[in-house]
């Protein structure tokens, strides 16, 4: 090295170092911080979910339960269901309806509204009730919440008595529960004063009182959806009765939200400022809460044990339990199992062969309940039996396999074959073939880990049984796609058994009935499960007012095992900053920012 | 340079273009059951799910619905996002700018440490410090940039909190170039696997063009050894790194695709990510789309670029 060259390359190497020593000074402060103060809170919306609608009358593509969230604290539902009180029930605090009064013969109800008004001041009025109502009966099919022989196709009326009470006919009598919590509550009053027009220069008229009318102005309305950059600015959106506003909403995800200060309802923001902020990923939105930026988020169920990691850093860890079930649907339509599927000792057999208590703990780190049928159980319930309560196919392989044996199967290599055809006591049942193995396969949602160690583990002990299974994995909406309603002979009913459950297979409305999951028929019904006995009790859950024909319902279909029942997953696991007040995570997966509040 | 040989090109571009979407086109529509059960969820109705196929034009022959595709490529129209309820060209000119900073930003520091570093290795060939780079070289090149990423968030943001562990969160790309420290650990988890390939490739060029007779020419002639290096063996020993650098792109965009998840940076990546896992058919074609143009053109860049670097290619072209 000549003396020459030295001082130079120590000026270069000065000038990096001053570099880099500017570089870091610029980045001190420059992370983001937490917003613990009386005034905001920052909220993580799931990984991968961009925030995308916000009229409160989803349609198919846009039914997200975080979009639902947001739309439900700008314009207020008219019944709102949640677990705020602790059970799902009807809370009049974030409702416009004050009471609802069934008739004797159960065949109307008369709803009467609080003393409400929109941001600009004009009241709440039975009109902006029977505005959404003509808009539904006239569009029904692009309507997220229609199903075929339900609202508003059994609503035959609507008669406004005053401003503040009208009453609602129905085809047949109804369980008022039912009514209340899986039809009337997905009625939200809409600004018949400022939304009921055909088009953005049209003048404010009663367009909606035609048929032709109501789906001109759901046209407009849902054109004027399908713009996210203007959701913020938009005239249509500042018309609100709930008790936040967008102040803006972008494009990447982010909203954030403004206490009404025209809010007059019972649940008013606490919070002036709620950011909602979207993450591409599970593991971003851990590196965001240890960074402290976020105020209430979740963790992936196998950082449990990291637990601590969060809570020294002032957080809870609060599991939030969903209302919901989880499944795996049979096909029995399939060509090959179809028929092995069809017989309820089969059934029984597999289902013995899961050990759902060993899974919700060893699988899930303890973050999910054992289920045994067709009604949630990781929530106390008065529709639950006592039958499916306490599990009616207890975990026994050694049963599973006699279970098999004893009715014509035979074990050959490690896989039951069927040796002894008919449909005898003793015989495999009818229309399975002689030297049908019983090997079934799984297409299952990619993507989860703990999904990925439930399949495995439900590998390992069916085949302890003697039962073949194999796992394919896809996303979960492949999954949805690859595992429709079929008929045997059709190329797509090649698929034996779906799971798309990471999060719960099934949310349920606040009434937990299987219309549509179990019924003949049934649009979810994608096993194509059939029963008569099972459909006349789902029929008796939403006619009849009596508990006991949803108990009934429960240990029917516990003891039917029209799916493969398996643990039910919470819905998330919460990261609450210590000093935010949630009052309680809704089991219907919704989240209410107004019953937020800090407490220091 | 010719300009039928632009021409030409450009002719085989639009071809690969065009084979391209007729081949993803395909098999995303092989797929059973198509995308509305995915999209709608399993709340939808059969009703709800016929009127989402008719709405969107699935129930037509697949020819139909290509040829139909094509048209409205043709009218500058990518359709709307199944899931996004936005259009695609709005949804790519939201994301493919956010990419193209990190993207670009990665490649311009990956190549200004990579093109010097393999120089200093050749030039100081089978030396301990050559031998030391080329293990971390390797280490770099085979450590999955997921786990670089984990391990920069790890070290760089919580044990020492220096950068956020973030990606700006900015809608524009000025509000992303206002937040550098963000951009800090997501452009350095995208570069370090480009030092590790282009520096290896620089220092096999160099080292190559060593041997050459202009270069013992040029020091018999009493060239000073900086001199030669960087007025003559550098310029040289770019022709093969440049051409390695158009085929390049694709490899960036999946690069992309990791760093965006990881740090919270929702660009071109992870929404080709999003759609291709809920089946959103529009949004995947404008991706590939977009993912083929850039590589035709950074093909056809480093063609170019090798032309104007180094004349020999064109003679050779010409003999």
């Amino acid at each position: 090295m000549s003396p020459a060259r030295t001082p130079r390359r120590r000026r270069k190497l000065a000038a990096l170092a001053a570099g880099a020593g500017l570089l870091l000074a610029a980045c001190q402060g420059s992370g983001t911080s937490a917003s613990a103060t009386s005034d905001s809170v920052n909220y993580a919306l799931p990984a991968d979910f961009t925030p995308n609608w916000i009229l409160p009358i989803g349609t198919a593509a846009h039914l997200n339960t975080n979009n639902i969230s947001i739309a439900a604290a700008l314009w207020e539902p008219l019944i709102a269901y949640d677990g705020s009180t602790g059970t799902i029930a009807w809370n009049k605090a974030d409702s416009v309806a004050t009471a609802a009064d069934f008739a004797a013969d159960g065949r109307s109800v008369t709803i009467t509204l609080g003393d409400r008004h929109w941001s600009d001041g004009q009241p709440v009025t039975s009109r902006d009730v029977e505005f959404w109502f003509n808009l539904i009966k006239a569009d029904k099919a692009n309507w997220a919440g229609y199903n075929p022989g339900q609202a508003p196709d059994n609503w035959t009326s609507f008669k406004v008595l005053s401003s503040t009470k009208f009453t609602i006919t129905f085809d047949k009598s109804y369980n008022d529960q039912w009514m209340l919590a899986n039809e009337l509550s997905s009625i939200t009053p809409l600004p018949q004063h400022a939304w009921d027009k055909t088009g953005a220069s049209a003048a404010v008229s009663n367009a909606d009182e035609t048929a032709a009318g109501a789906v001109q102005v759901w046209n407009y309305l849902n054109s004027a959806a399908t713009s996210i950059s203007g959701y913020a600015t938009n005239a249509l959106w500042k018309t609100i009765d709930g008790p936040y506003s967008v102040a803006s909403w972008s494009s990447a995800g982010k909203v954030v939200l403004s206490a009404n200060a025209k809010y007059d309802g019972g649940e008013k923001a606490n919070i002036k400022t709620v950011n909602l902020l979207p993450f591409t990923t599970t593991t971003a939105e851990e590196n965001a809460l240890r960074a402290g930026s976020v105020d209430y988020g979740y963790i992936d169920p196998t950082d449990m044990g990291q637990s601590s990691s969060f809570t020294n850093h002032g957080y809870s860890v609060k599991p939030w339990t969903g209302w919901a079930i989880t499944y795996m649907p049979y096909n029995f339509d399939n060509p090959t199992m179809g028929a092995v599927f069809k017989q309820l000792y089969a059934r029984q057999a597999v289902q013995e062969s899961i050990d759902q208590t060993t899974l919700a703990k060893a699988v899930f780190n303890g973050t999910a309940t054992a289920g045994y049928g067709p009604v949630p159980q990781s929530e106390e319930s008065d529709f639950l039996s006592a039958v499916q309560k306490s599990n009616p196919y207890p975990f026994s392989t050694a049963n599973a396999k006699a279970l098999l044996t004893g009715h014509g199967w035979t074990e050959q290599g490690s896989v039951m074959v069927c040796t002894n055809v008919g449909s005898g006591a003793n015989q495999c049942g009818a229309g399975v073939a002689a030297g049908t193995k019983f090997q079934m396969q799984v297409l299952s949602q990619s993507g989860s880990s703990v999904t990925d160690n439930l399949m495995s583990a439900v590998q390992s002990s069916l085949a302890e049984t003697g039962i073949g299974f194999t796992i394919k994995t896809a996303p979960v909406n492949t999954v949805l796609s690859e595992t429709p309603q079929c008929t045997a002979t059709q190329s797509i009913c090649g698929w034996q058994l779906s799971y798309f459950g990471t999060a719960g297979s099934w949310y349920f409305s606040a009434y937990p009935s299987g219309d549509s999951l179990f019924e003949t028929g049934g649009g979810a019904n994608f096993g194509n499960y059939s029963d008569p006995a099972v459909d006349a009790l789902i029929k008796a859950t939403t006619t009849s007012s009596s508990t006991e024909a949803m108990q009934a319902y429960s240990a029917a279909l516990a003891k039917a095992l029209p799916v493969i029942w398996l643990p039910e997953p919470d819905y998330q696991i919460s990261v609450v900053k210590n000093g935010l007040s949630l009052v309680a995570q809704d089991s219907l997966a919704n989240f209410h920012p107004a019953q937020w509040k800090w407490t220091n | 340079m010719t300009a039928r040989y632009l021409i030409g090109r450009l002719l085989q571009a639009a071809a690969v273009i065009l084979v391209v979407t007729v081949i993803v086109f395909g098999l995303l529509h092989a797929l059973p059951g198509g995308p509305a059960r995915g999209i709608l969820g399993p709340h939808a109705s059969a009703a709800q799910i016929a009127a989402f196929n008719q709405a969107q034009g699935l129930t037509k022959p697949l020819p139909v619905q290509y040829a139909y595709y094509l048209n409205t490529l043709l009218h500058g129209d990518l359709g709307t996002s199944y899931t996004l309820n936005e259009p695609v060209s709005q949804l790519i000119a939201q994301r493919l700018p956010k990419t193209l900073v990190l993207t670009v930003l990665s490649a311009i520091i990956g190549l200004a440490v990579a093109l010097p570093l393999g120089m200093w290795q050749a030039v100081r060939r089978n030396k301990p410090t050559d031998y030391l780079i080329t293990a971390l070289s390797f280490i770099a090149y085979a450590t999955p940039v997921y786990f670089l990423g984990i391990v920069l968030v790890l070290v760089f943001s919580q044990i020492l909190p220096w950068f956020p562990s973030e990606a700006p969160q900015g809608d524009t790309v000025l509000q992303v170039l206002s937040d550098p420290a963000g951009l800090v650990l997501p452009v350095v988890a995208g570069a370090a696997s480009m030092v590790a390939v282009f520096s290896r490739y620089m220092r096999g060029a160099v080292l190559e063009n060593l041997g050459e007779d202009y270069v013992r020419t040029a020091r018999a002639g009493g060239d000073r050894p900086r001199a030669i290096l960087w007025r003559h063996v550098f310029r040289n020993s770019l022709t093969p790194v440049v051409a390695m650098l158009g085929y390049y792109v694709p490899v960036l965009f999946g690069g992309a695709l990791v760093v965006e998840q990881l740090f919270n940076y929702p660009g071109m990546g992870l929404l080709f990510w999003s759609a291709a896992q809920s089946s959103d058919y529009p949004v995947l074609l404008g991706c590939v789309l977009v993912i083929s143009v850039a590589t035709v053109i950074g093909t056809l860049l480093a063609d170019v670029v090798q032309r104007l670097i180094d004349p020999r290619v064109q003679a050779g072209d010409e003999a």
